[in-house]
Parts: C-alpha cells; sequence; structure tokens
C-alpha cells in the first residue's frame, strides 16, 4: 500500500508541486524566523563579548529592577570612591571607572553623523589598561586624553571622512562640546559595534560628557592571573560597601544580550504571526486537495473496502500521504527559509531596522521544528477530509454521483452563527460596554472562524451574484457561474483562503488610514503650535535639550513646549511616561486637565489620565510610587487628571525636572513652538533652522511638513506589514491553481462533452478563467468586508490612545479587489489552458 | 483491394450526400503496436435517410462515426459534411461546424450534470450565443414526452429520459445530420424502443439525416439502410433491413 500511495503522489505532478509550495511557504517563512531570530541572539553576543572581552569582573549599584536602554542598561551610578577599595580587593590586577552615554557625532562640516534604522549613537569611556578595552581596538592615532580629545569608530570616519588631527563637534545630553579626534577605534575585526557610532573618551571627560563628575555607571575590573572571575567577584563583593555588587564579566554579557534579545523579541512574534498566517492559509489548500482527490479517489477507495481493506486500512494509507507530503514540503520549506531570513534581514534594513551581521545560524531546533509543525499542519488538514472519505459505505461510493457536491450541514452553519454572534457580541461588549479589552482578540479570532464557517453556506448565493454580469459573457459565463457554484464546499474553502490574507491586509490597511486621519484631528485637538522641533531622523532617541533653549532665543517665537518621554515602574507596574516643562506645558498643549492642575507637578507630582485614574480608583492628591532604574523609588502625588489622550499618549507624566532628578539628564522628543503674534511662520521656520545649525539633532517642521513625515513612518510600516501579509496571499492564489487544476481533471467528460457539442477552445477557456474570478472575487470581497469591520474594530479599540477619526481607503480597498479578480485571471491561465486541450473524445467514449 | 464487397454512395445514384467518407483509414498508435481501426473506407450517407452502422465490437464503426461527425482527424483520406471538406477545417472551424451543423447523441455522458433538461436541450445553440427557435424546441420535447421533465437535472432522470433529453437536444438546433454512437446501449429495451420510435419519426416526418452506430439488430432494423463494417472495412449494406435479416448477416460475419 505504501509504494501505492508513493506511486500516487507522484503520478500527479502539478498537484504536488502545488501543495508541497502551500505549505513550503509557511515553513520557510517558519524556519527563517527562527534562523533569523538564532542569528541576531549569536550577533549580539558577540557583540557584547567583543566589548568586554578582558573585563573579568563589574562592579555596579544594585537595582531593584534593571531596565534595557539600546545596549546599556541604566542602573544607579557609582560613586568614585568605591574605585579605591576595589583596587585593594584581593587578586585585582587593575580596575578602572567606566561611562557610557548618548554623544552624537558630527562630520568635519556639523553634519550629524545619523545610524541607519536608529541604532544607537554611543559614547564611552575608553579603558587605560588595555586589557580592560577588550577587542575595543586603536586602529590608528592614539588613545583620547584630556578634556577635548575624542577617538570615534573606524567606520564613521572613513564613511564621513573625518580625519586625525581634525575638530568635530559631539552633541550630548547636556552641552555641545568640540574634540579634536585622535584616533579610530575597530571592534575585533570590525569597524563599528553593530551598526552603531562610538565616541571615546578618557575617564574623567567621560564622566564630564556622559555621566556626572565623580560618580561612574560601573567599574571594570581585570583579574591577577590564576583568579578566576567568579571567584575575583566574590572577593570584591567582600570589599564593597551596601548598595554596590560585583559580577562577573560574563554575567553582564549575557545580561546585555538578553536585554537587547528581549528588545527584539516583537521581530521574531511579529515574524511568528506571518509564518502562522501563512501555514493557516495553507492549511486550507491541503485541506480542499485531500478532499478532492479523495473524492475523484472515491471508488477507487470503496473498491479497496468492497474487496475488504479496513476502515483503518483505507485512513492509514491516507495519512501516510499526507505524512509524506508534509515531510517533502517541510524539508523544501526549511531550505527555503534561509533564503527567507536573508530576505527578511533586507527587509527589515529597507524600513530601517538594521541588525549586526554574522553568518546564518541553523541550530537542530529550527530543523525539527520546522518539519514537525509543516508536516503536523499537513496531516492535520488532511485528517477531516481523510475521515469523510472513509466513512462512506462502500456501496454508496461504487455509484455514480456527482462528487463531493452538496451543501453544508444545517448544523455547520448554526456553529458557524453562534460563534460569530459570541465573536460580535465580545466585540461589541469590549467596545462599548467597558468590558475587559483581553476579549477583544479573541472575539476577533471568533468572528474570523465564524465567518470561516459560514462561508461554505454563502458561497453559493454569492458566487451566483458576482456571477450575473457573467451572464452576458454568454455560455462560458453562464457556466463558469454555474461551476463556482456547484460545489460551495470546494468553492469556499478556495475562496477562504484568499479572504484570510485580504481580511489581514484590508484590516491593517484600514487602520492606518484611521491613524493617518487622526494624526490631523490629534494635532488640531490636542495641541496648539505653529511649528514643531523634532528628531532630524525619526528614529533617533530625541535631542539635547539645548535645542529647547536655542529655539527659544529665535526672535518671533513666543513660547517652545518640551516633551520628553521615558520608562518606569508606576504603583508596580513598567510604564512609559511623559516629561514635560509645567511652566511651558499650557502653551503647547491641550491636555485637558479636568482636575488640579500641569503647573503644579513641581518635582513630586504626577498627573494621570483620566483611563488610568478610573480602573485604579487614584484620585486628586492620592500618592503612587514611582520606581526609575537610575534612582529608585520615589512617591509622586496627584496633582492633576487629564482627558486629552492625543500628542501625549501615556498615563503618566510628570516634570522634566523629576524626570532629570530621577533618571538622570534626559533627551527631549519634541518642542512645540508658538509664534509671537504677527510674526510671520515661514520667516520664523527659516530663522530657527538658522539657528539649528549648530544643532543637526533636531530640525523644525511646519504642521503639513510634520505631518507627511508621521504618515510617511505609519505607510512604511503598513507596507512591512502588507508585504508579509501578500505571502498569506500568494499561498491563496497557488490554492485557486490547485482548485482549477483538480477540477478541470474532475470535468474531463464535461469538458469533453462541452467541446463535442460545439464549445470553441477559447470559450473553454474563458469559461475556466471566469470561475477563477468568481472564486478570487467571493475572497476578496468576503476579506474585504471583513477586514474593513476589523480595521474598524481595531481603530475603535484604539479611541482611547488617540484614534478618534475612521477612515476607509476606498481606493486602496477597491484596488485589492480588483487584482484579486486579475490573480484569479492569472492563477487560471495554466488550468485553463489544459482544460482547452482536454481530448473531446474523452466525454465520448466511454470507460 | 480487401474491400471487395464496399459499396459507395454513388450505387445508389441522384440523391445528394449529406456526409461522404473518401479513402479514411484511421491508426492508433505506432510501430508494433500500430492499430488499424479504419482501412481505405469508403461511405456516402444520404440526405433525409435514417443510417444505421453495424458490426461487431472492435470493427471500427465508432471510430467512422467521430471521423465523420468530426470529432477526430482520419490518418489519411478525405471527409465531407454536405459540400465542405471537414479534413482541411481547423479546431475552431471543425467545432463551429459540430455546434451548427450537427447534432449529437453518445451511448452515456450526454448532459451537463450542473444543467436542467431544458437548459441541455439549448446548449449549443447557447454556445453559440443564440435564442432558439421556441417553437420547434417545443415540438421536439412534446415529441419526446418531454415537457413535464424540462426543469430536472440529468441526475433526476432515468437513463432513457436522459437520452431523449440528448435526443432533443441533437435536434433543437436544426442540424445537418444527427450523429448517435450505440444511443440505446445502456437503455432497457422499453426505453429503447422508445428512443429509437422517435429518431425514426425525426427522419420519415422532419426529414432528419440520422447515422447511428449499433451492434443491435433490432435497433438497425428501425434505419433505411445498415452499412456492415467488419475489421476496418465496410463489408456490405442492405437496405430496408428487418432485425432477422440483420441477425442472419451478422452471425454469417462472425463464422
Ligand atoms: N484511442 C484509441 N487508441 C488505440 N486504439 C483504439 C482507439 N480507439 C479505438 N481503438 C481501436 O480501434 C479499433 C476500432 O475501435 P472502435 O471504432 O471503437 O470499434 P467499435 O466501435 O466498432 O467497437 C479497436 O481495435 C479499438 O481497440
Ligand atoms: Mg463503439
Amino acid at each position: 500500500m505504501f509504494t501505492a500511495t508513493l506511486r500516487g503522489m507522484l503520478a500527479h505532478k502539478v498537484r504536488l508541486v502545488l501543495t508541497v509550495a502551500s505549505i513550503a511557504l509557511g515553513v520557510a517563512f517558519l524556519a527563517g524566523t527562527l534562523v533569523l531570530t538564532d542569528t541576531m541572539r549569536l550577533a549580539f553576543d558577540q557583540l557584547f563579548g567583543k566589548v568586554s572581552a578582558g573585563t573579568d569582573a563589574v562592579v555596579r549599584a544594585e537595582a531593584a529592577y534593571s531596565q534595557s536602554e539600546g545596549i546599556s542598561t541604566s542602573r544607579a551610578p557609582i560613586p568614585a570612591g568605591v574605585l579605591t577599595q576595589v583596587r585593594k580587593a584581593d587578586g585585582v590586577r587593575t580596575a578602572e571607572g567606566s561611562v557610557s552615554g548618548y554623544a552624537l557625532l558630527t562630520d568635519n562640516a556639523g553634519r550629524a553623523v545619523l545610524t541607519s534604522g536608529g541604532a544607537p549613537t554611543m559614547g564611552y569611556s575608553l579603558p587605560a589598561d588595555p586589557a580592560l578595552r577588550g577587542d575595543v581596538k586603536l586602529l590608528t592615532g592614539a588613545a583620547p586624553s584630556g578634556a577635548h580629545q575624542v577617538a570615534i569608530d573606524a567606520t564613521s570616519a572613513e564613511e564621513h571622512h573625518i580625519a586625525l588631527g581634525s575638530t568635530i563637534k559631539v552633541l550630548f545630553n547636556g552641552p555641545t562640546q568640540i574634540f579634536t579626534v585622535v584616533g579610530t577605534v575597530g571592534f575585533g575585526g570590525e569597524k563599528n559595534l553593530g551598526g552603531t557610532t562610538g565616541a571615546y573618551f578618557d575617564s574623567a571627560t567621560a564622566q564630564q560628557v556622559l555621566g556626572a563628575p565623580g560618580v561612574f555607571d560601573s567599574i571594570s575590573v581585570s583579574a591577577e592571573p590564576g583568579v578566576a572571575p567568579a571567584e575575583l567577584a566574590q572577593r570584591i563583593n567582600a570589599v564593597l560597601p551596601d548598595g554596590a555588587e560585583a559580577v562577573t564579566g560574563a554575567t553582564v554579557v549575557k545580561e546585555s544580550a538578553d536585554a537587547v534579545n528581549e528588545d527584539l523579541k516583537f521581530v521574531t512574534v511579529l515574524f511568528m504571526i506571518f509564518a502562522g498566517i501563512a501555514l493557516f492559509v495553507g492549511s486550507f489548500i491541503i485541506w480542499n486537495t485531500f478532499t478532492m482527490t479523495i473524492t475523484q479517489r472515491s471508488r477507487e477507495i470503496a473498491l479497496l473496502r468492497a474487496i475488504g481493506a479496513t476502515r483503518r486500512q483505507v485512513n492509514r494509507s491516507l495519512i501516510v500521504e499526507a505524512l509524506l507530503l508534509g515531510l517533502l514540503a517541510s524539508g523544501v520549506g526549511l531550505g527555503l527559509g534561509l533564503l527567507v531570513a536573508k530576505g527578511l534581514n533586507l527587509l527589515m534594513d529597507a524600513v530601517g531596522f538594521s541588525l549586526p551581521s554574522t553568518s546564518m545560524q541553523v541550530e537542530p531546533r529550527t530543523i525539527v521544528v520546522s518539519l514537525l509543525v509543516g508536516t503536523l499542519v499537513t496531516v492535520v488538514a488532511a485528517l477531516v477530509p481523510a475521515y469523510r472519505a472513509t466513512k462512506v459505505l462502500p456501496v454508496e461510493a461504487l455509484r455514480d454521483a456527482v462528487p463531493g457536491a452538496g451543501n453544508p450541514t444545517k448544523k455547520r452553519i448554526i456553529a458557524g452563527a453562534v460563534v460569530t454572534s459570541f465573536g460580535l457580541a465580545g466585540l461589541f461588549s469590549t467596545l462599548y460596554a467597558d468590558l475587559s479589552m483581553k476579549l477583544f482578540g479573541p472575539s476577533l479570532l471568533a468572528i474570523i472562524v465564524g465567518v470561516l464557517m459560514l462561508l461554505p453556506a454563502a458561497a453559493r448565493p454569492l458566487a451566483s451574484l458576482i456571477g450575473i454580469p457573467l451572464r452576458l459573457r454568454g455560455m462560458p459565463g453562464e457556466l463558469a457561474r454555474q461551476n463556482a457554484m456547484r460545489n460551495p464546499r470546494r468553492t469556499s474553502s478556495t475562496a477562504a483562503a484568499l479572504m484570510v490574507g485580504l481580511t489581514l491586509v484590508v484590516s491593517m490597511g484600514v487602520f492606518a488610514s484611521s491613524l493617518k486621519a487622526s494624526f490631523g484631528d490629534v494635532i488640531g485637538d490636542s495641541i496648539n503650535a505653529d511649528l514643531f522641533v523634532t528628531t532630524s531622523s525619526a528614529q533617533a532617541p530625541g535631542f539635547s535639550p539645548e535645542v529647547i533653549k536655542v529655539v527659544k532665543g529665535v526672535s518671533g517665537v513666543s513660547s517652545v513646549t518640551a516633551s520628553g518621554w521615558g520608562e518606569a515602574r508606576f504603583d508596580g507596574a513598567d510604564s512609559s511616561y511623559s516629561a514635560v516643562d509645567p511652566a511651558t506645558a499650557a502653551d503647547g498643549l491641550n491636555l485637558g486637565v479636568s482636575a488640579g492642575s500641569v503647573a503644579a507637578l513641581g518635582t513630586s507630582g504626577v498627573v494621570v489620565a483620566q483611563s488610568a485614574a478610573t480602573s485604579h480608583g487614584w484620585k486628586l492628591g492620592d500618592v503612587i510610587q514611582s520606581e526609575f532604574a537610575a534612582t529608585g523609588k520615589h512617591d509622586l502625588r496627584i496633582v492633576g487628571i487629564y482627558n486629552g489622550k492625543g500628542w501625549i499618549g501615556d498615563d503618566f507624566i510628570i516634570s522634566i525636572a523629576a524626570q532629570t532628578a530621577a533618571a538622570g539628564q534626559q533627551l527631549t522628543s519634541s518642542g512645540l513652538v508658538r509664534l509671537a503674534p504677527g510674526a510671520d511662520r515661514s520667516t520664523v521656520q527659516q530663522a530657527i533652522t538658522a539657528a539649528l545649525a549648530d544643532h543637526p539633532d533636531a530640525k523644525v517642521l511646519d504642521r503639513k511638513g510634520f505631518e507627511k513625515e508621521a504618515s510617511g513612518f505609519i505607510d512604511k510600516l503598513l507596507t512591512f506589514v502588507t508585504v508579509m501579509l501578500l505571502l498569506a496571499v500568494l499561498i491563496a492564489l497557488l490554492g485557486i491553481v490547485n482548485t482549477l487544476v483538480l477540477s478541470v481533471f474532475e470535468r474531463t467528460r464535461e469538458l469533453g462533452l462541452l467541446r463535442a457539442v460545439g464549445m470553441t477552445r477559447n470559450q473553454v477557456r474563458a469559461m475556466v478563467r471566469w470561475e477563477a474570478v468568481v472564486i478570487s472575487l467571493i475572497g476578496a470581497l468576503a476579506g474585504a468586508a471583513l477586514g474593513i469591520g476589523l480595521g474598524l474594530a481595531l481603530s475603535q479599540a484604539l479611541a482611547d490612545e488617540g484614534i478618534k477619526a475612521i477612515s476607509i481607503p476606498g481606493v486602496q480597498v477597491t484596488l485589492y479587489v480588483v487584482l484579486a479578480a486579475v490573480a484569479g485571471v492569472l492563477a487560471a491561465i495554466g488550468p485553463a489552458r489544459s482544460a482547452a486541450k482536454v481530448d473531446v473524445l474523452k466525454a465520448v467514449v466511454a470507460d | 483491394m480487401s474491400a471487395t464487397i464496399s459499396m459507395t454512395g454513388s450505387s445508389t445514384a441522384p440523391v445528394t450526400a449529406a456526409a461522404r467518407a473518401e479513402g479514411v483509414s484511421k491508426f492508433y498508435g505506432t510501430g508494433d503496436a500500430t492499430i488499424a481501426a479504419l482501412k481505405d473506407v469508403y461511405v456516402s450517407l444520404e440526405a433525409g435517410m435514417f443510417t444505421a452502422i453495424m458490426g461487431p465490437s472492435g470493427s471500427g464503426k465508432s471510430t467512422l462515426l467521430h471521423m465523420l461527425a468530426g470529432l477526430d482527424r482520419p490518418t489519411s483520406g478525405e471527409v465531407f459534411l454536405g459540400d465542405t471538406q471537414l479534413t482541411s477545417l481547423n479546431d475552431k472551424a471543425l467545432t463551429l461546424l459540430r455546434r451548427d451543423q450537427i447534432g449529437f447523441i453518445f451511448q452515456s455522458f450526454n448532459l451537463l450534470p450542473t444543467m436542467s433538461a431544458a437548459e441541455n436541450i439549448v446548449l449549443p445553440i447557447r454556445i453559440a450565443g443564440r435564442k432558439p427557435d421556441e417553437v420547434w424546441v417545443k415540438s421536439i420535447v412534446d415529441k419526446l414526452g418531454l415537457a413535464d421533465r424540462l426543469t430536472h437535472r440529468p441526475t433526476e432522470l432515468s437513463g432513457g429520459q436522459q437520452q431523449r433529453v440528448a435526443a432533443a437536444r441533437a435536434l433543437a438546433s436544426r442540424p445537418q445530420i444527427v450523429f448517435a454512437d450505440e444511443p440505446t446501449g445502456a437503455l432497457d429495451s422499453a426505453a429503447g424502443t422508445e428512443l429509437l420510435g422517435f429518431l425514426r419519426k425525426a427522419v420519415k416526418e422532419l426529414g432528419q439525416t440520422v447515422v447511428m452506430v449499433t451492434h443491435d439488430p433490432t435497433a438497425a432494423s428501425y434505419a433505411d439502410r445498415v452499412l456492415f463494417l467488419a475489421d476496418g472495412h465496410v463489408v456490405d449494406e442492405m437496405f430496408e433491413p428487418t432485425a432477422d435479416a440483420v441477425l442472419d448477416f451478422m452471425k454469417h460475419l462472425g463464422a
């Protein structure tokens, strides 16, 4: 029976290729994601390993909780005095204080050296002891010494033609300073550290410009020969004051790498979701293929049953077929996965997330998971059709009936309606009845599943409706319509694959469109600004607070409302917060403060969002505890409650002064400029641009320019997501090809008959083509409708976060539907050709 | 050479030929495995006549019918429908000719399962994008006793009814000629008799030309003329046949 199975699979090459492809694409995505994740992990491990190669132990402040921030972790600084104690500890060869922080290089002309994809721009203290530098080596020139010298990473020096001996400005959280470039730095064979830029100073200068005098971020320690790192850390710990701890260098490397990988988890999760969607869509095709081939073979199966093969034997042979198919497809997918990993890497690069490079990592786990998932999906998708096939009594199948037609059962329709209703009920209660948002996701899922269950019942009426214009195309059109209607289950499961893909694409489109439309409203409602000061590159973390002072000094500017951003714990939960200047907040921001006032923030006040206040039962005057990674716990008194989420979307607003005290000097993220009465906007904009010549980390935009930049970013993300989802659409199209191939094969006699009684080859081709168009339009229209619904629900769900406007991108959705129809035509090319080639005598000669 | 008893239509002189085969041969396969299904066959089928083609199984009856009906091309020789030389037509022209000039009744699977009887009857006319002649179609439907079956799907019809629907389709477009390949082969004798009676009537009353392949002497007895095929040759013919005479001749052929 096994060889029969194998021979059967090889006999239908087209079907084999199509079904393999439909699963292989999903598996490729999965494998690609795993490869990319492992590669990224290794890359970061190597990266951090390089930096701390010569550091045996690190002394740092204990932290209640640590919070990753780019490639460094922010903790409270450690007093410089601790260094003396550490040096005295047994087994310490040498120890040095280390400081790092934000530092943006500029070239000799004062232009910012920006990184692609928001890689950090960093400044570090360069240890005096070469061993403590690890793999950070001077490639040319000398180590920086004194307050006016800097060494920079070799990539920045080369790409921006910054020569040794030339002077450059370097921007910090604090004032900009001018340095002479005295050296270039490399990193164990690489010229930059994973796409970041680096500025290296001597220890005292680093304290000045990156941290604060008298404190270090940490102390790096090198052991005497023969002292193991763990031993060293233990000995140092013995002499450390309270609040400080010593850990091994390896621990720090692991922590840093883990922190970055945690940050990058969203990438993995995102790609896994796309892989899951692709596999889900692919499973429809397997389901369909098995349903159809089993129907076509029902007589053969019945014969087997009649001559005594048990149901289990027949079942088993079908499952073996699915197993082989699944393994083959997963194997192919795994191979493709390597290409996908490369492709994803390029794609991420293109949209601005660049990752450090290293060789592709294919771990055994990747192989096992890919093979397992691909095979499992295939077998599971084949189970139900196989079960159905063998349930048929031998006599029934031997009778010559129209194979596989028949309407979906009442039970299924009712079940589908119930599931859909539950989903809708859940959705509306989360949106309008304050039910927990946790139900939102499951509700959406229930709606999609419910609609999938109902689709077979809707397929016939839908095909009939969509096919009405086809009647104008004469008999081929009419026959196409009837063929699409004759087997609603097949039509619907073929269209369902497309529906799922399009639902997601359209809902993302609607969401993005609402987001963009809201942007205008948000700007209109939640702020009063004539001009906007923003970072010069979209992904930069912010600009120096100096910028605000400069802009304030420009004539024609009446006020500048600065705001910053950070993360901390409030009442025990991690949250982001906004930081504003209480004196100017009211000028630019319409916070809609319903109680208290922003002006009362001081350094120990907080303004909370109405929604957060409601859900926690907070009122004016209550004290909530906050916890900052750098400085620990602070009590904050609620001095205001605000309603106007929009420009500011955080639950908590503190003063910039409070932020500086609790988290150190931080970058500013935006400045809202109001003009003095009578000042001309474009004149002032030009004046600000001129004034910012020395501040390449910031730029000024008018409202139009600002909206354009923001929507450009949304468009970029939307493009990325759409491209990812197109994979599912592509698989769905393979499914249409597959269904048509099988249908044409199944209808050989009919096609012969039609040809005999006078249908031309062109008409036969048209008939198959229009059937494909009807099927893809069912999928596309259902997907568009569902997608619009889900997109609106998603937008509505985020109304509190500032998505106030709702917008359906009509042109875009119409385009998708038209494209789906065109894709249907393309999918039909092959099957139409083989239908037209059917031998006329096939129908006439009885078998 | 071997076609000693072969008769051509020219012997029954001035009547116009609805279809002709001139020196038609058909070979299947290549090399040693070549099968000669038809060997240098000359036949002429007169208009307005009911012709039966008889012969043992494998003698080439169906093959001859396929050649005459433009369903397949001969290996050599010429086929004419009226004055049109089929062998020179391309696929499209041949298809249009089948659609407009020829009616078909096959042994089985005559009807599209997705369409009602009525839709099946006018299928070729609709494929042509024309409007059926309602009066004509109704008269045929009535003659065949199908009036109360028109909305039924093929699966809801008996075998005899299905073949009658096929017959109605064959006549609906007023073709030059109707070809039937063992139309009663899958029917019980009562249903078969009914269908044969209709074909007979179509010839007698409507002047329709009908060519029918059969291996059943009784069926052949409904025809005006019987052509006998054996081993790819036309070996004899008989006019105004009776079932017994045909049976006798067949026995003689088999011997
Ligand atoms: N497509 C084909 N391929 C090969 N041989 C064929 C084909 N069609 C018919 N034949 C052979 O040609 C001969 C005549 O067949 P056919 O015309 O169907 O006979 P009949 O209809 O008289 O039973 C037979 O030997 C048959 O096996
Ligand atoms: Mg035959």
